[in-house]
């Protein structure tokens, strides 16, 4: 069954269709969060605020309409109303050099590789759009077209950010190699 | 080739999005400009490591607060069945129900007011038909007033109890014939109602002028009021009686016999 057939069930109170669409999204809407946080128990927090909206904001799902693009503009603004809330940008709080720390398990980090260090810490330098963008084009694959839908844009509008956020990327990327 | 076509090259180039000829023009580019081969290295260290980068994994934390939100979500839209009817269907339904109920109910309250407003307006003028015509039978000055008067009553559709005793007083009492006409005539409208029936019986043993008495008697027999043969055969039989009368009573008797 399609994302969309289990939503509109959803919305039409087969709420117990939600638990698929559970299964299909949680680990990608959680990375997303996470990238975009830096912060693997705050990304988890709003993980499940991102299907508790979409539970109880069910019926305001127009039918016919890209559930991944729906869930990922929910997600979007679950991220921005927790920075509201909190009255501070991502950029005035994050410590870049512990970022690392914040995103992976003890274990995990003992494994992880010194490239990735500095690609996180790279990345946590970048506005939130750029970060989200490379996030999304990046790290979770998705085309042009669909990060266009997400973002209500056009996919040449897209493209040329994208190329930008990877240019800025690469700049603090080998400036931190250096130190 | 400037730097700002170089560097989108370069990523659509690592990206694997250019046509043939750009390809080759790209590749010619890394081989010539050293500064360009550098630019694509780094370029392509950041990009490969970006989607080399490992998968996080939520907690298990996550899937069984999740499980708990969907629990409590189902047994509270249980809940609340009874008053959100699903799907919207059922919802839009109830909505128009609802407006069609109000606006006919408005409708019905607001024909119910104008019918009522209606009525209060015919009863006031009724009321004011009435006290001009019991001023104008009121009238000793001038008979002219007192027959108009009589006549207002014509244009009734019911009479009240003070109108038929006021028209059956100026038809018994009023110095004047043409009144004392007029009067008769109105009451002779309403010979439906038992009263007035009883009323005209009644003048007609009182009554002294022999034209009103003439009238009386030949409305008596149209209408076959209860009593009018033993009242005629009483005027048949009275000395003071007209000739005329008793030629009317006598007749009436035979019409009615």
């Amino acid at each position: 069954m399609t994302d969309e057939l289990l939503m509109e069930a959803v919305k039409n109170g087969d709420l117990q269709q939600a638990s698929a669409l559970f299964e299909r999204y949680n680990k990608r809407i959680f990375n997303f969060l996470a990238r975009l946080t830096m912060d693997r128990a705050l990304a988890e927090d709003l993980t499940q605020n991102v299907f508790l909206r979409i539970i109880k904001y069910r019926n305001s799902y127009r039918e016919g309409a890209r559930f991944q693009s729906w869930i990922y503009q929910v997600a979007r603004n679950v991220f921005s109303d927790h920075y509201q809330v909190h009255k501070n940008k991502f950029s005035d709080f994050v410590d870049v050099e512990k970022v690392s720390d914040a995103l992976y398990d003890t274990e995990d980090s003992d494994v992880l590789d010194e490239q990735e260090r500095l690609l996180q810490r790279s990345m946590a330098k970048l506005s939130d759009e750029q970060r989200e963008l490379l996030i999304l084009t990046r790290f979770q694959h998705m085309k042009y077209e669909e990060v266009a839908a997400i973002m209500d844009t056009t996919v040449a509008n897209i493209k040329v950010k994208v190329h930008r956020a990877i240019l800025k990327l690469r700049e603090h990327y080998f400036e931190l190699e250096k130190i | 080739m400037d730097r700002e076509t170089l560097e989108t090259l370069l990523i659509d180039y690592i990206d694997g999005r250019l046509a043939p000829e750009e390809k080759l023009q790209v590749e010619q580019e890394l081989v010539n400009n050293k500064e360009a081969y550098i630019l694509y290295e780094q370029l392509k260290e950041v990009i490969h490591s970006m989607e080399r980068s490992s998968k996080l994994e939520p907690t298990a934390k996550l899937k069984s607060s999740f499980d708990k939100l969907i629990e409590e979500e189902i047994r509270s839209s249980k809940k609340n069945k009874t008053i959100f009817f699903q799907p919207a269907f059922y919802r839009v339904a109830a909505a128009v129900t609802l407006v069609v109920l109000g606006g006919g109910i408005g409708y019905w309250i607001s024909k119910y007011e104008r019918q009522q407003q209606e009525l209060a307006d015919i009863r006031k003028e009724m009321q004011a038909t009435k006290n001009m015509m019991m001023t104008m039978l009121d009238n000793h000055q001038s008979a002219s007033q007192r027959v108009l008067g009589a006549t207002v009553a014509l244009k009734m559709e019911r009479p009240d109890d003070e109108i038929i005793l006021a028209l059956a007083n100026a038809m018994n009492e009023d110095s004047n014939t043409n009144v004392r006409l007029a009067a008769l005539d109105a009451l002779s409208k309403f010979n439906k109602e038992q009263n007035v029936r009883k009323i005209l019986i009644a003048s007609l043993t009182t009554q002294k002028d022999p034209i009103v008495q003439i009238a009386l008697i030949r409305i008596l027999v149209e209408i076959r009021a209860q009593g009018t043969v033993k009242e005629l055969q009483r005027i048949t039989n009275d000395e003071e009686a007209l000739k005329e009368v008793k030629d009317e009573a006598h007749a009436g008797i035979l019409k009615l016999s």
